[in-house]
This record gives C-alpha cells, sequence and structure tokens, in this order.
C-alpha cells in the first residue's frame, strides 16, 4: 500500500462525528494517495463523506463532534491525524491549503485583499512586509485577475464571486504548498466562470507541482480535471479508478448509475432520463451488507448481508458483489 | 460541506421505505425533546413550577391567607410558629412572602402575555410591511416609548390614571412590547423573502393569511423565549417600582416588603429583606435556567434542516 | 405552432436601486428588458443563462409575483398584466410556481395535508372529505406515499420536499407552471428522477412549463423550445434540437463549450469564455455580450442588434446579433 512517490497518503480512515445519542460514522475506511502534480477527485453525493474527509485531512473536524477514529493521514511521510494543533496550524497554509466552496465565507470582509494575502505569506513564508506584497501581487496576477494593482487595496465585498474564488486559489497557493484541497471550489460558481477558474488551477499546478485533491459532486468537472478518481458513498469508498478507466469501463453500480444520471448534453434529445431510483440512505441506519443495495438492480440477497470489500479489477479498485462487464465474484 | 446527520429521514421514496413513524414529528416535539435532555432547564422548570404551586395555593386559599393578620409579637424571631419571623405589627414574614408570590405571577404572567401579543402583532405588521406607512408609524411609536425613561413613564401614568392599580401593568406593557417587536419584525423580514411564503403569494392568498398563517408561527420561538424574558424583568422592575411606592397599591409583595425593611435593617431586622430577596432570587433564577434551555432548545439553527 | 397557451410581449421589469447618502439620481437596474416569447400548450420553455441575467425575475414577473414595469403577458387568451388584484386572485389558479430551494419553499410548521389543502380551499369548491380524496391523489402523482400525509418538511429529503413543491403547485390544475430551477439543488442522481416526474406531468395533464436553468444540459431534455438571456435580454430563442446542432449566438455557442463533458472526449481545450457578466447597473452600449464576444465587430459597441429571423422549415429561431444580419455581416 505504501508509496514512496506519494505526497499525501490516507490510509483506512475513519471518522465519526457523535453526540449524545451516539456516533455515526461518516467516513468508513478510506485509503487513497496522491503524488505531486497529480489530482484526485473525490466524487459523491450529499452527506457522502466527501468533505468530512478533506477536513479530516486539514486537521479542521468541527470539535468536539468530529473526530478520527482509525486510520492515518500522511503528508511526505508526517502522520497528521492527532498532532498537537499548534503544529497543525503551521503545516496548514503552507504545506498544504484549502478553498471552499462560498468564497466569501472564507475571506474576512473587514480586511482588503492586499492586507490579508500579505498576512498569509508573512506568517508561513517569513517575507517581509515589502516582499508580502509583492508576492501577493504577482499571485493575483497569476490567477488572471485583471488590474491586480488595484485589487490590492479592495475589500472583498467590491469582487465579484469568480475573481473571489481567485483570489482564495492565489492565497492558498501563495507560500507554495505541496498539497491544495479544494472542496467543491466552483459549485457557486457560473458555468463560464467555472472553466475559467478550473483552468487556473490546472496552470498552477502544472507550475508549481502542487498534488491537488478535488472535491465535487460533479462529474463532468472530474472528468476535465482529474487523474484519479475516488467514489464516495454513504462515507464508504466504493471505486478508487484512473479517471479514463472511471468513465470508459465504471464497475460499481453505483458510479454507473450516476455516469448515466448526469443531466448532460447529449446529440439526441430523450424523453427519459436514466435515473437511479431512491435516495441516499440516513447514515445513522445503513443496512448491514452494502450501502447502495436498496438502490441497486443488481442486488441480490448476497449484498443486503455482506458488506463487499474493496477489490482490484484492472486499472479499478471496486466494492462490489456484482461489478460491471465481469463474472460474478464468488 | 456535508456533514453527516442531514435528514431525520432522507429515505427513498415514501413507497420504497417503510416508514418509521405513524405520525409527524412536529417543530414542537423536537424541540420538546431537546428541552427534556437540558438538565439546568429541567432545574429551573422545576423551581418555576414549586413557585406557581405556591402561587395557585394562595389563589385557592389554602395558605398565605394569614398574611395580614397581626399578632402582638413584633419582630420576633424565626420560630416553627412563625418560620421566618414577624414584622413591626407582628404579621408572619412567610405568609407574607408565600402571598406575594402570587402577585409576582399576577404581573408577570399578565404583563408577559399583554406585551409578547403586542409585539407579535406590531413586529409582524412592520415587518411584512416594511418601509411603508404602516412600519413607520410602528416604528416611530417603538422610539418615542423606547426614548422615555421608565420610571419617569411609569410615575407619568400612575399619576394620569389617578392612582388605578393597574396603572404599573400598563406602563409595564406599553414598554416591554418594543423589543419583542423588534425582533419578531426583523425575523418576518428575513422569512418574508423565503421561497415558502413566494409560493403562498402564487397560490393567491390574502397578505395578512400569509402572515399569520404561514410567517408569524415561525416566530413563536422568538415570542417564547421573550414572554419568559418579560416574565422576569417584570417582576424584578415591580420590586423597584413598589420600593418607590409607584407598583402594588394594596396587597403586599416583594417590593413592598423590601420597602419596609429599609428602615428595619438599620435597627438590625434583617427578616423582612432576606425573605423577599430570597423568594425572588429562586424565581428568577429559576426562570432564567428555563429561558436559557428554551431557547437553545427552539433555536431553528440547531434544529437541523 | 401548437395552440398557444403564454405570450410574453416585451416584458420588462425595472428596479431601482436604494444606495448612496445623497439624493442623487438613482441608478435603475433593467433586470428585464423588453423580453418577448411563446409557450404553446403541453410545451416547455426553457430559459437559460447565468446568474444575474434576470431569468428569475423574468419568471417572476410573469406570474406577477413581480409586478412588471411595462410588456403584457398573455395567459391562454386572457392578459394578466393589468388585472386588478381580485382578479388576479382568481387567475392564480391557472399558473403555478415551483421553486429551487427545497428547504425554504415549504412552511416548516406545517404539514403536508395542510399545504396541500390550502391551495384547494382557495380556488376549488368541495366538501373536506373531497379536498382530502384530491390531496392523497396528488401526492399519488407525484410519487409519494400516503404515508407522507401528516408530516412536516423536515422529516423528508431534498428530492422529496421538491415533489411536495409540485404536489402543491399541481393542486389547483394550472395551465402553466414556471419552474425556477426545481433540480438544481438537488443530489446528482434525484434530479433525473424529478426530471423524468415533470416529463411525465406534463403529457399527463397537458401542462406548458417555463422551466429556468443556469445549466443548458438540465434544460435540454425537458425542453421543446429554449431561450437564452444575457444582461435581462434574450439573446436567442430556438426549437431545442437546433440550439444544440447549430447554436446562433457567440454567447450560446461559449455557455455550451462551457458546459464539462462527462466521459467523452476529456481535456479538449475549451474556447473558456473570458470575463464576467458586467454588471447590469451599468450594462455595456451596443449589443450587450460585445465586451466578452469572441468574435466582435466594430459596429457591436455601437449599435444594439435587432432581432434576426433564421427561420427554418417554419420554426422560428430568433437572434440579437449582428453577426446575423444580412444588412451588416457583408
Amino acid at each position: 500500500m505504501s508509496n514512496n512517490d506519494a505526497l499525501l497518503e490516507v490510509e483506512n480512515l475513519c471518522v465519526e462525528f457523535g453526540d449524545r445519542r451516539g456516533a455515526v460514522r461518516a467516513v468508513d475506511r478510506i485509503s487513497f494517495e496522491v503524488e505531486p502534480g497529480r489530482t484526485l477527485g473525490i466524487v459523491g453525493e450529499s452527506g457522502c463523506g466527501k468533505s468530512t474527509t478533506s477536513l479530516a485531512i486539514m486537521g479542521l473536524l468541527p470539535r468536539p463532534a468530529g473526530r478520527i477514529t482509525a486510520g492515518a493521514i500522511r503528508l511526505s511521510g508526517t502522520e497528521l491525524a492527532g498532532l498537537p494543533e499548534n503544529r497543525m496550524r503551521r503545516i496548514r497554509g503552507a504545506e498544504m491549503s484549502m478553498i471552499f466552496q462560498e468564497p466569501m465565507t472564507a475571506l474576512n470582509p473587514v480586511y482588503t485583499i492586499g492586507a490579508q494575502m500579505s498576512a498569509v505569506v508573512r506568517r508561513h513564508a517569513g517575507l517581509s512586509r515589502r516582499a508580502a506584497r509583492r508576492r501577493a501581487l504577482e499571485m493575483l496576477e497569476r490567477v488572471g485577475i485583471p488590474l491586480a494593482q488595484r485589487r490590492l487595496a479592495e475589500y472583498p465585498h467590491e469582487l465579484s464571486g469568480g475573481m473571489r474564488q481567485r483570489v482564495m486559489i492565489a492565497m492558498a497557493l501563495s507560500c507554495r504548498p505541496r498539497l491544495l484541497i479544494a472542496d467543491e471550489p466552483t459549485t457557486a460558481l457560473d458555468v463560464t466562470t467555472q472553466a475559467q477558474v478550473l483552468e487556473q488551477i490546472k496552470a498552477l499546478q502544472r507550475d508549481f507541482d502542487t498534488a491537488v485533491v478535488l472535491i465535487t459532486h460533479d462529474l463532468g468537472v472530474v472528468a476535465e480535471t482529474c487523474d484519479e478518481v475516488v467514489v464516495m458513498y454513504c462515507g464508504r469508498m466504493v471505486e478508487r479508478a484512473p479517471v479514463e478507466a472511471l468513465f470508459s469501463a465504471p464497475r460499481h453500480r453505483y458510479t454507473e448509475g450516476l455516469i448515466q444520471a448526469i443531466p448532460k448534453i447529449r446529440t439526441r434529445r430523450l424523453t427519459r432520463l436514466p435515473v437511479v431510483p431512491g435516495s441516499v440512505p440516513d447514515l445513522s441506519e445503513l443496512p448491514p451488507g452494502c450501502c447502495f443495495a436498496a438502490r441497486c438492480a443488481h442486488a441480490d440477497t448476497h449484498c443486503l448481508r455482506r458488506q463487499p470489500a474493496l477489490e482490484r479489477m484492472g486499472p479499478s479498485r471496486v466494492a462490489c458483489f456484482h461489478p460491471a462487464d465481469a463474472e460474478p465474484v464468488r | 460541506m456535508s456533514l453527516p446527520v442531514h435528514d431525520i429521514n432522507p429515505g427513498a421514496d415514501a413507497r420504497l421505505q417503510p416508514v418509521r413513524r405513524p405520525g409527524g414529528i412536529s417543530p414542537w416535539s423536537r424541540a420538546f425533546d431537546r428541552l427534556i435532555g437540558d438538565r439546568p432547564a429541567m432545574a429551573g422548570l422545576a423551581i418555576v413550577t414549586v413557585f406557581f404551586v405556591i402561587a395557585l395555593g394562595v389563589w385557592f386559599g389554602w395558605w398565605g391567607g394569614k398574611w395580614a393578620e397581626t399578632g402582638d409579637g413584633q419582630w420576633l424571631p424565626p420560630s416553627p410558629e412563625h418560620w421566618l419571623g414577624t414584622t413591626i405589627l407582628g404579621q408572619d414574614i412567610f405568609a407574607r412572602a408565600i402571598f406575594s408570590t402570587r402577585t409576582a405571577f399576577e404581573i408577570g404572567l399578565v404583563v408577559a402575555a399583554a406585551s409578547t401579543l403586542l409585539g407579535a402583532l406590531f413586529g409582524a405588521l412592520s415587518g411584512y410591511f416594511a418601509h411603508t406607512a404602516i412600519d413607520g408609524l410602528v416604528l416611530w411609536l417603538k422610539g418615542v416609548l423606547d426614548s422615555i425613561p421608565f420610571y419617569l413613564f411609569v410615575a407619568a401614568i400612575a399619576f394620569a390614571l389617578d392612582g388605578n392599580p393597574w396603572a404599573m401593568h400598563i406602563a409595564m406593557i406599553a414598554t416591554f412590547w418594543t423589543t419583542t417587536a423588534r425582533l419578531v419584525r426583523g425575523e418576518v423580514i428575513k422569512l418574508k423573502s423565503l421561497e415558502f411564503v413566494e409560493a403562498a403569494r402564487a397560490i393567491g392568498l390574502h397578505p395578512l393569511v400569509i402572515l399569520f398563517r404561514h410567517i408569524v408561527p415561525n416566530t413563536l420561538h422568538i415570542l417564547l423565549v421573550q414572554a419568559t424574558i418579560v416574565f422576569v424583568a417584570a417582576i424584578k422592575s415591580e420590586v423597584i417600582l413598589s420600593f418607590l411606592g409607584l407598583g402594588v397599591q394594596d396587597g403586599v409583595s416583594w417590593g413592598l416588603m423590601i420597602a419596609e425593611s429599609t428602615s428595619e435593617v438599620i435597627a438590625g431586622h434583617y427578616m423582612n429583606f432576606i425573605a423577599a430577596s430570597g423568594f425572588l432570587f429562586a424565581l428568577v433564577m429559576g426562570f432564567n435556567l428555563f429561558a436559557d434551555g428554551l431557547q437553545d432548545a427552539l433555536d431553528p439553527k440547531r434544529s437541523g434542516r | 405552432m401548437t395552440e398557444r397557451m403564454l405570450e410574453v410581449h416585451a416584458l420588462a421589469r425595472h428596479f431601482s436601486v436604494r444606495g448612496g447618502i445623497l439624493p442623487r439620481r438613482r441608478p435603475v437596474l433593467r433586470a428585464v428588458d423588453g423580453v418577448s416569447f411563446e409557450v404553446g400548450r403541453g410545451q416547455t420553455f426553457g430559459l437559460v443563462g447565468e446568474s444575474g441575467c434576470g431569468k428569475s425575475t423574468l419568471g417572476r414577473s410573469i406570474l406577477r409575483l413581480l409586478e412588471p414595469t411595462r410588456g403584457r403577458v398573455v395567459l391562454d387568451g386572457a392578459e394578466i398584466t393589468g388585472l386588478d388584484s381580485a382578479a388576479l386572485k382568481r387567475q392564480r389558479k391557472d399558473m403555478q410556481m415551483i421553486f429551487q430551494d427545497p428547504f425554504a419553499s415549504l412552511s416548516p410548521r406545517r404539514t403536508v395535508r395542510q399545504m396541500l389543502q390550502e391551495p384547494l380551499a382557495l380556488h376549488v369548491p368541495g366538501s373536506p372529505a373531497r379536498r382530502v380524496a384530491r390531496v392523497r391523489e396528488l401526492l399519488d402523482i407525484v410519487g409519494l406515499g400516503q404515508s407522507a400525509l401528516d408530516r412536516y418538511p423536515h422529516e423528508f429529503s431534498g428530492g422529496q420536499r421538491q415533489r411536495i413543491g409540485i404536489a402543491r403547485a399541481l393542486a389547483v390544475e394550472p395551465k402553466l407552471v414556471v419552474a425556477d430551477e426545481p433540480v438544481s439543488a438537488l443530489d446528482v442522481s434525484v434530479q433525473s428522477q424529478v426530471l423524468n416526474l415533470l416529463a411525465d406531468l406534463q403529457t399527463e395533464f397537458g401542462l406548458s412549463f417555463v422551466f429556468i436553468s443556469h445549466d443548458l444540459a438540465v434544460v435540454q431534455h425537458i425542453s421543446h423550445f429554449i431561450g437564452v438571456m444575457y444582461l435581462g435580454k434574450l439573446v436567442e430563442t430556438a426549437p431545442v434540437d437546433r440550439i444544440y446542432a447549430m447554436p446562433a449566438h457567440p454567447y450560446t455557442r461559449a455557455l455550451l463549450d462551457a458546459v464539462p463533458v462527462a466521459g467523452g472526449t476529456r481535456r479538449i481545450r475549451r474556447r473558456a469564455l473570458d470575463g464576467e457578466p458586467p454588471s447590469p447597473l451599468n450594462p455595456p452600449g451596443g449589443c450587450p455580450f460585445h465586451t466578452r464576444c469572441p468574435e466582435a465587430m466594430p459596429i457591436c459597441s455601437r449599435r444594439v442588434p435587432r432581432t434576426i429571423e433564421l427561420e427554418e422549415h417554419g420554426r422560428s429561431h430568433q437572434v440579437r446579433c449582428h453577426l446575423h444580419d444580412p444588412d451588416i455581416s457583408q
């Protein structure tokens, strides 16, 4: 499992959220690695645990409700799970940073863009005030913000949504982190802006050889930006595959259904769209067997009773008793 | 961010999944469940209940009836006969404190109910018709009332009503509704922009029906919490007003007891003072604990989506 | 063309913007600025555009949830604009709306039964028993079980809530339904379920839809005609198969290019559109799109393009672009 080239290694990560009435396992034995310069996509629907996974990596799980109960998170060999907060703070921003879905809430409304960007650089890269300012300006120009010099003196509310997200990207990458976690970075943006922002992330990734973990619900975004994909469902990893394999030969029945069901522009207009019946079960009452069984056309009694383990199938790994295009396992 | 526990029942189509509970779980019953689990709030409720039973007992004449009876021994120390001793007139201090509980509840309930009703009505109207003449009128009224010093206002009303025993109630109601109205107004403005209100308009409902059927029920959490806060504020103000001679005109109250005690404390007779402030403290404390718990339990942000 | 159900003539909705301390001239925001189109009986008009283009304002102005500043709306031969409030209230039976946010569009403290009975009590005479029977029928129509009857909105998932919203809209048997982004808040696997439901309901009850979406992929399968909006104006209207195969306006082409493609050919260089839509408070002169248009000509910044009819086989295809104006392009 261990991969010497990997920058980030996540191994059997489990995260639970608990209150007085008991705990739910939001992330259940997730494993993946990301190498420098590569992009890993984590896809799934709301409540599948993709955002929780990213917060766990950043050490930003809401306390005290959320906690890592098992597994390891290693950033270039350093174990992050269980690291004291003061050491995490030094790593966050410097070695890994994160951009969020809603950039407005992630920027402080009372400081100028320049002040916020310089503060980050000065703290983590130890640059002088002037050098920090220069770095901020350079980063803004790199993410394609016109009139960057003027933007430095502006406040977050003076920028449009797309501009704010660019500022977030510039800020996140200003310390040249080796890992960038992007949690639905384009979901709040329009399609034309989304295309620009994704383009920008890719360009910066090439320049700095950054590893990117992209969290999204949008398979279209995955197809265009990721090298490898983890598909999550109910906190579990149901499939992990190189992006070409995922789309050309999806193995898990959920992945297959999801790819068919996404609204996409087709050459022929359909009167009925393919659907995945039903909806996602509640995490607090998951069935004993495969969590997708209730919605799966291929499920049998075996699926209802036992949890499938992740098994290799060509370039993919899949947790399914009846994967697509395969002889039945058993 | 997708935190795990999201829906009570995101089951598939209701058809595909067995239904867990037969009836609907209203937002109220969820809040109630939370409140039951809150120990300080329950302790507060227990204290308030004890006081309420005391007040009820006074109403029904089970106890506290002898609060005005004078005896022969003045300033007696606590004894099995007079648990908290007697006053200068030989009245039983315990009986007076008990009877004052009734007075406190009368004032608290009347003022809380009336000012919450007024606040809800004015707040709802000015929120729904924000930036119109109605809103302007309510805001002007609120501004004027808020800017008059409270005790001066009570004195003015007491004077205007020529010693009417309700002067204090009226003054409190007239000043306490403004906070409730301000909170309700803000909430209504927020709710008014939500799609369910637009849906009600799309159906063709009358604006007042939309306001009182769809919007105001969603401010009940504010009203309940405000009512408890006003209740406490009213009985605390009563003490001060009575102390100043602007409050309770007949009967007895904790405020009157404390007023009586001013001259006594110098002479070393503390029981009147201790009894009244002890009772007041316990009831206010109980109510505040309960109000905090209530606020947490009703907080829409906590009820999940 | 099939029988007309909805005609919108030169509809406009302007907002005067509050702001500034001094009472200077109030800027006017032309959210909808002279929009005309028609919808046939049993047909769907898909209205597409980026956020802030005025599509939601247009939808609400058609239903007079917002008062139009100018223009006419005719529903099934009866003029909606200019009705007094009593007549409008009666007319609301014929036109209903489905909302975007399934969490905000249902009264939190009312049961499904109460919500569905409300429009019936107002518009459909009948005994309470008949009303309950109708409510049960509605639940059946939208695919919810009878057990939903006495439940509160928070007990349902997003997809189920959207079904309740649809049932509420259908309760009074409207002729026209304006659906404002009805699936964009839903999980991917649930989106197509709801789209299919809407298509089925249209066939069954002969409904006309105005379907508002930011996503060209979503409207393709449900729409018969598509209108593309930019800064308050319709820049192109065409039959659905035409617009996806032969988009005429450069903005439509850019929108189509920007939609991420899941699977298929990966990482094709898209012609990402530069910049973002200008502020509608201060729209550029001439063609509003000329600031971002890859094919802009000198005349585009000077003259407002007229509507060009690119009729084919008697089906209307209109575009507002100088490129197609025979007087200008040659």
